[in-house]
């Protein structure tokens, strides 16, 4: 499982490289979100630009991450289109997560003013 | 007078709906486009018609039989081998599938005509086969004009004098093309036409068989008759054409079901309570659907027959074929549901099942039954929902 990260003053912003997110790799996207926060990230953008297809466990494992991060962090979703994005909407997940159009918009959207 | 259909293209460009069913069978509002040709060739004096098939043969064969349901005289020329109970295509081509009939029996034996089963049509056949005879023609095409931009798509024809057609380009560059005229796959034809078309080898019409006439020097002519082309070939196609049947912008086409509420047309034995939902037309909601309270359907829509839409599920400028089921929590927008696959209007497409969405969206008939995961987050939209 490949991420690139960024980070944009408190936001790390971790870029998705895999084109799938489906049952197989569903647990260690998991964990590798979970070590994120682990790391005393709590404000984390995830890209999903790259990621053509997500599966009912990908967004499974999106959401238990969002539970763990709990009320005082953020995780929000970037860049999805096509397929994914299609998913997002079609299960209503588009309004578990706040999603934005870019990674710039998203960072934008959590970073504390005057931080970027 | 006579007349053959070609079935059996595979219909790559919709793969994701000729999965199931094959192209000429591709429903426009339940109704497959190959019905509306027979129709419509039957209205205009041709009653014995052929039709080669390969691809999911028996599909077709079973909905047409020997089409005496629609008023014609119907049989099928069989490309292919049943091997282990699986049917294996035989490519012979267009040229070659008419070649196939005529050395079988010699069926056309007077002016024919032949058509793609994969696009709607109501050309005046008449006025073509005039034309056609007036000329002294062995083969009449019938061409339409289209924007330059597009003639990549298509067969591109010169004509001359009397549109006596002088040269012929398969799928030419936009910068290369002779003209703007394109072949529409519907053909008058001559049975001596045949003395240009090899025996058991694979030969096209528009590949082969043209480019033969043009060099032998055959009356070929092409004629450019005003009538409504509906191409359903590829996903955006079928897109496009299922919004404009369900907006009854399609000269003739007939909606199904009776119009219960301003251009919501809907079938009998559905269940349905339009002071408890939201239905803004133009929708075909087909027959023995169940459409639940709360539900809100956008149009342009069509639901297919049988199709359960649970209380509250929202569907928005959505095809569902036959059968689908769309769960209480699932918000559908412009998305067709089709064989179990979410195909969207540029083609791109995944499987209900490989995503595991099931529990979004699914077959009305089968049995629920979801992972623990699938029913956490079925939960989860729930009370996000409520």
């Amino acid at each position: 499982m490949r991420f690139e990260e960024n980070t944009v003053g408190d936001v790390l912003v971790a870029k998705m490289l895999d084109k799938r997110i489906a049952a197989d790799v569903a647990p260690r996207f998991k964990a590798h979100l979970a070590e994120y926060m682990k790391l005393g990230n709590r404000s984390i953008v995830l890209d999903l630009g790259e990621v053509g297809f997500i599966d009912s466990s990908g967004l499974g494992a999106l959401v238990s991450s969002l539970k763990s991060m709990g009320k005082d962090g953020d995780l929000v979703v970037c860049g999805a289109t096509g397929a994914v994005a299609s998913m997002f909407k079609l299960t209503r997940m588009d309004k578990v997560f706040r999603m934005f159009g870019s990674a710039d918009e998203a960072v934008r959207a959590l970073a504390p003013v005057g931080q970027i | 007078m006579k007349a053959m259909i070609l079935a059996v293209g595979k219909g790559t460009r919709v793969c994701s709906i000729t999965n199931v069913v094959s192209k000429p069978m591709i429903p426009l509002l339940g109704k497959p486009i190959m019905e509306s040709l027979v129709e419509h060739l039957r209205d205009s004096g041709f009653d014995q018609i052929v039709v080669n098939t390969s691809h999911l043969a028996p599909v077709i064969q079973d909905y047409f039989r020997d089409g005496s349901q629609l008023g014609v005289e119907l049989a099928y020329s069989f490309e292919g081998q049943l091997h282990r109970g699986q049917i294996q295509g035989e490519a012979l081509g267009s040229a070659g599938g008419m070649k196939r009939i005529q050395d079988f029996s010699g069926f056309f034996d007077e002016t024919f005509a032949v058509l793609c089963g994969d696009a709607l049509v109501d050309v005046d056949f008449q006025e073509a086969v005039r034309f056609h005879r007036e000329r002294g023609a062995v083969a009449t095409i019938i061409l339409r004009d289209v924007p330059r931009e597009e003639v990549f798509r298509y067969g591109v024809v010169a004509t001359g004098a009397q549109g006596r057609i002088t040269r012929f380009q398969e799928k030419p560059a936009v910068d290369q093309a002779v003209s703007t005229k394109i072949n529409t796959g519907i053909y008058i034809f001559e049975p001596s036409v045949f003395d240009y078309i090899p025996s058991g080898k694979s030969f096209d019409i528009g590949g082969d068989l043209f480019p033969a006439l043009v060099a032998a020097g055959a009356p070929m002519f092409g004629v450019e008759l005003p009538f409504q082309w509906v191409d359903i070939g590829s996903v955006p196609d079928y897109w496009d054409a299922s919004r404009l049947a369900v907006s009854g912008s399609i000269r003739g086409y007939r909606i199904p079901g009776r119009e219960l509420a301003p251009g919501v047309h809907v079938g009998i034995n559905t269940r349905w309570n339009p002071a408890r939902t939201t239905v803004r037309g133009p929708v075909v909601i087909g027959s023995s659907c169940s459409i639940g309270d709360g539900a809100v359907i956008q149009g342009p829509a069509v639901i297919g027959a049988g199709c359960v839409i649970e209380p509250g599920a929202v569907v928005r400028e959505c095809i569902l074929a036959d059968y689908t089921r769309v769960s209480s929590v699932a918000r559908l927008e412009r998305l067709l549901v089709f064989g179990n696959q979410c195909i969207q209007p540029t083609g791109e497409h995944f499987g209900v099942e490989e995503a595991g969405i099931g529990w979004v969206v699914d077959d009305a008939r089968a049995k629920q039954e979801f992972a623990v995961e699938q029913l956490e987050l079925l939960e989860l939209v729930r009370t996000i929902a409520d």
